[in-house]
Parts: structure tokens; sequence; C-alpha cells
């Protein structure tokens, strides 16, 4: 039996993936510090020499401005990537539907039905990739809402325009919330746990994916390719 | 909900919330002359009240010096100018020449009690005596037909003149019958819409008459809602907390003197002189915030050393008002310098969602899904459960029936 290779991702799409990969680690080992933290620092110590919370909230938001540009740089490869053009797989025609039924019938099915073409990235994993940019652009606009509360002044390090610019971008997120400030940052929360919750999903079924199609899909993100049978 | 969520968006694209202290001398000096322009108007009038400011001083053995101290704080809290000062002062005196009707609504009338029954009043309390006070529930000596009459010629002789100062929640529900007042039983509503009508503008005082407050909390038995729910077309300034500062009071009052108009509100119409900036960033404990120092339990060495309330509960950082720099009952103290976390009293639905005195995280709320209250991580991890058990039913389904490629 041949099997022929296919590229999927370049070698700056994998640095893309693994440095969110690791920002979001980091973003919730402090997120969660800053909700609620977790452990404490040594009294004895002089507070100057600490810090722990401004550390973790530096590191947050470090990693939020990671995570943002690669964002964009995603949000950019929706329309002019030069492998399958994501948003193509998003419009809810006949064709990207019935695939992205033929695809989690698979899942379903434990891979006794497989009537897909599974060398390019399917609707299902796009639909499956957009849910998760969704909900890392709303991270993004809830988080920076929390962040523009401390610059009440106006001013910023960088200039007026930056919270002005940031009000005008997030304030809708309050009104969309509740209309209150708390109800951003639970939203902000809950949102975590659900992009836990897709991560756990998303691993395992590259993972499940890898042994039962047997075509080496978690080399796509390690490598950049996968192996197609030859027919 | 929806006509509330769309005055919401409403209110938050009108206006930009940057705080701007420092306009330019242009600008200050057209203001200067708009403020003598106005009180020299003002002076020309009869004094409303027999009250006035010099006298109530005297009484409380304060001199003029004291006065003007005053008057550069309440300045520096304005946001304005050193050289508004004398303005300041001219207008404190002649703060008896605005009329101002007070109905008290659904509420526990703290705002009047925070103000009337301190001890050794501020300056700030004093001059609220001065303000010609046609109409007060609690302090008039006039009762049942009397204060009805009181209030009906008072609202006629300042008709387009008076401040409308409302304390307390607007309930609603079962026809607004949860409050009446007077002889006529006229629901809360109507008593505020009619007094309202003929008001210059409407000043609402504390948490429950800005956002419904404490009435307004789960499951709201009485429908109650804040004034700005009720009045339209009017004015409306709020002046939420619980209760609220004296101080932000006779600023929001000193700057209707001083203009004629109200002062710059924000998205919540807060005037933002006072609900500008965030409690967090101007407390005195935010440096053991930084330094990850928190009280673990009430009564601790942290405690003992007034580390950070966070861990407590505290909702400094979601709050917006100015008690950590003006403090309360004459700047002797305020919550957290007391020791207890900031429960977000200025805030909207502040008692379902700020004040549990818990973090955020420990909080129990209403989840998403309904049903028993729970906190957001104990919801969060009911979800990564379930999604563990159907990974783990798939996975093993998967071994047991599942079909490799290649298997024949």
């Amino acid at each position: 039996m041949n099997y022929k290779k296919v590229e999927r991702m370049s070698g700056a799409m994998r640095i893309n993936h693994w440095v969110v990969a690791v920002s979001m680690v980091v973003a919730i080992v402090t997120g969660l510090y800053i909700g609620h933290p977790y452990y404490q620092s040594f009294i004895a110590d002089p507070a100057a020499t600490k810090y722990v919370m401004a550390w973790n909230r530096l590191a947050h938001f470090i990693v939020a401005i990671i995570f943002d540009v690669s964002s964009i740089v995603v949000a950019y490869l929706y329309f002019f990537s030069r492998f399958e053009k994501p948003y193509k797989k998003l419009i809810p025609s006949g064709k990207n539907i019935s695939e992205f039924f033929a695809v989690l019938v698979n899942l379903i099915t434990l891979n006794r039905v497989k009537k897909f073409d599974s060398s390019h990235s399917d609707s299902f994993n796009s639909v499956f990739f957009f849910v998760f940019h969704m909900m890392l652009v709303w991270m993004l606009l809830t988080g920076l809402q929390l962040y523009v509360h401390g610059l009440a002044s106006g001013l910023s390090s960088i200039g007026a325009w930056w919270p002005a610019m940031l009000h005008l971008a997030t304030d809708w997120t309050l009104w969309a919330t509740g209309g209150t400030n708390m109800d951003v940052r639970i939203s902000h929360h809950y949102t975590m746990y659900s992009i836990i919750a897709w991560v756990m999903f998303h691993i395992y079924y590259q993972i499940w994916r890898t042994i039962f199609w047997k075509e080496g899909d978690i080399n796509i993100v390690v490598g950049g390719n996968k192996f197609i049978k030859e027919k | 909900m929806i006509e509330k969520r769309e005055a919401l968006a409403k209110m938050f694209s009108a206006k930009g919330s940057k705080i701007n202290t420092n306009r330019g001398a242009e600008y200050y000096d057209s203001l200067m002359q708009t403020m003598n322009k106005r009180l020299a108007e003002l002076e020309q009038t009869p004094a409303a009240g027999k009250v006035s400011i010099t006298n109530v001083l005297e009484a409380e053995g304060l001199d003029r010096r004291d006065f003007m101290k005053w008057a550069s704080a309440a300045c520096a809290a304005l946001m304005l100018p050193s050289n508004f000062t004398p303005l300041i002062a001219k207008a404190a005196e002649l703060m008896n020449r605005v009329p101002v009707i007070w109905i008290e609504l659904q509420d526990c009338a703290g705002n009047s009690e925070a103000i009337l029954r301190s001890d050794a009043p501020t300056i700030d309390e004093l001059i609220l005596e001065t303000i010609s006070l046609e109409f007060n529930e609690t302090l008039m000596a006039a009762a049942g037909h009397a204060a009805e009459e009181h209030l009906e010629e008072a609202m006629h002789t300042f008709k387009g003149k008076y401040l409308c100062v409302v304390e307390g929640a607007i309930p609603l529900a079962m026809d607004g019958l949860y409050g009446t007042i007077g002889a006529k039983a006229e629901t809360f509503k109507d008593h505020l819409l009619r007094v309202a009508k003929d008001s210059a503008a409407v000043v609402a005082v504390g948490t429950c008459a800005t956002f419904g407050g404490v009435p307004a909390a789960s499951p709201n038995p009485t429908g109650a809602v804040g004034v700005q729910d009720i009045v339209k077309g009017k004015p409306i300034i709020n002046i939420p907390a619980c209760p609220a500062n004296p101080a932000n009071i006779t600023g929001t009052i000193l700057h209707y003197v001083l203009t004629g108009q109200i002062p710059e509100l924000d998205h919540l119409n807060r005037p933002k002189f006072a609900f500008g900036y965030r409690i967090h960033d101007n407390c005195e404990r935010r440096a053991h915030f930084d330094a990850g120092e928190f009280v673990e339990e009430w009564g601790d060495k942290g405690a003992q050393n007034n580390f950070c309330l966070y861990k407590m509960g505290c909702k400094g950082p979601m709050t917006f008002n100015n008690c950590s720099i003006v403090r309360y009952n004459s700047g002797t103290n305020w919550p957290i310098g007391a020791g207890h976390g900031c429960i977000g009293c200025s805030e909207p639905q502040f008692w379902d969602k700020y004040a549990q005195e818990r973090p955020m995280a420990d909080t129990h709320f209403k989840a998403p899904t309904g049903g028993v209250e729970k906190t957001v991580d104990e919801f969060g991890l009911g979800l990564l459960t379930a999604a563990g058990i159907g990974i783990g039913i798939h996975a093993i389904a998967s071994v047991i029936a599942g079909k490799k490629e290649g298997d024949e």
C-alpha cells in the first residue's frame, strides 16, 4: 500500500499553533490566580520584592497580546491562506453541510463509516476551529474591557487613543453580558472553562484520528504534513 | 428586559468616558464667566430659605477659615482649577436660593440619615442643611394633608426651577401598590412622575433610586426599578452608593448652583467628578494587592497588617466611586480602611453581583444552565467533567468497537 504525503501546515502556521498553546496555558494559570489568588506569597518578605499579583497580571496581559496578534494572523489566513481558505469551508453550502455531517458520523460510528476526503481540512474541522476563534475574540474583547477599567483617566503610556479605542471597541460587552462590570468578569471566567473543554476535545480528537485513521494526523502540527493512502 | 438592554445600549454609545481634567485656559475663562453671571442672577433672587451658611457655621463653631478650606477641597473634587475657589464659596452661600423637593420612596432613608445623623457634621453636610429644602418627608414638621398641601404649594411656586431629589426605588409590580403615599394612595410611580414633571432636573440619591438597589435584588418581589427607568425627558443625575456620600450630593448641587446645568455624566448617568475613577486605583491597600499579600481570614496576620481584602471579596477592582479619596464622615474612614472589603454599592445590581463577600470565582451566581446557584468554578469544573466523561466513553467505545484503517 502506497502513501502520499500531503502538506497541511507551513512552518509559520505550526509556530503560531504552539505559541497559542503555550500562551493559553500561561493565561489559564495566571488568570486563575487573578480570579482567586490560590497561593500565598511569603508574608515575611517586603512587598516590593514579591509583587506576585503584579507579575501574574503582567504575564496574563503579555500572553493575551501574543494571543491577540496570533489571532490576527489566523484571521488573515481565513481569507488568504495558500491552503484551502477556511472561510470557504464555513459557508453553509450543501457540500459543506454534507461534509460536516459525514465527518461527525465518522466520529460517532467510531470510524466504521468514513465517507469523506480526509486529505484536506474538512468542514467539521473548520467549524470546530471557528468556534474556538470566536471564543478567543470574546476573551479578547471582555479582557480588554476589564483592562480599560484601570485607565479611567483616559490616558495611557502610549497615548489617549488607546483607552478611547478600547472603550469604543469593547463597551458593548458590558451591555451584552448584562450591564455591570461584574457580568463581564463572570463571562470572561466562564469562557475560560469553555475553552479548556474545547482544548480537551481538540487534543483527544487529534490523537483519536491518528490512531484510527492511520494517516499520521498528529504530524500536521509537528512536521506539517500527513499521509493519504493512494488509491 | 429587552427595553432595559436597549436603554443601556443607548447610554453606552452616547458619550465617551474620558475624564478631561485640563480643558485649557479658554474653556475655564468662559466657564468662569458663565458661573459669575449665574451667581449674580441668583444673588438678585430672594433667598427661599431663612438659613444661611454663615449662621449655620457660626452655630457649629466653625470659622471662615474652615469654610474656605472646605471650598478649596470642593473645588478640587469638582475638578476645577484653584482660582474657582471663591466662586465655590459664593455658590455655597447662595445655596439657599435653589429650591429642592426631596421625595422618599422605597428605601430605608439611609441617605437622609447619613447626612443628618453625624454628631460632628462636615461642612458638606451643613451646606445641605442650608439648601432651600421645600419638602422632605423625613424632616418636615408637617404631616398628612398639611404636608400634601405644602408639596403642592412648593411645586407651584418653584415650577421649573426646583431640583427633584429622589431617595428610594420605585416598585412597579402589582400596579405599583407595594408603595403608596398620601390620603389618595398615590403610587410611588405616580408621585415621582408628578414631582419630576415640573422640576429643573432630577437627582437620584443612593443606589435604590439610581439602579433599584436592595429592593431590586433578586427575586425583586416588588418589581423595583430606579428613577431613570421611569422618568423620561428630564436631565437625571445618578448619585449611587449605599449611602450616597454627602460630599457627592453637595458637589452635584453646587455644580447646579454654579452653572445652572448638570455636571458631566458617565454612561450610567453618574457625575464623572465623583464616579470617574475606580476605587481599586486609589486604594491605600493597592500595594498589597500587587504584592500578592491578602487577608486570608478575618483577624489573621494579614488583617492585622492591613493587607489587601481581595480574597475576602473586596469589589474595589470593579467599582467606580471616589470613597477611597473622599471617604465618609469628614474623611474619618471608609469600608476598606476599616478592614472590610468594598461591596460595590455604587454599581448596578450590586446586591446580587458584588456584595457576596467572596472573590468573584467563589461567588454563587445563577448558572447559565439555571437551577441551583453555583460558583463559576463549580460550573466550569462540571463542564470539564462532562467533557472528560464524554471523551472517556468515546475512547473506550473506540477501543472496543472502533475500526482502524486497514482492519478487515
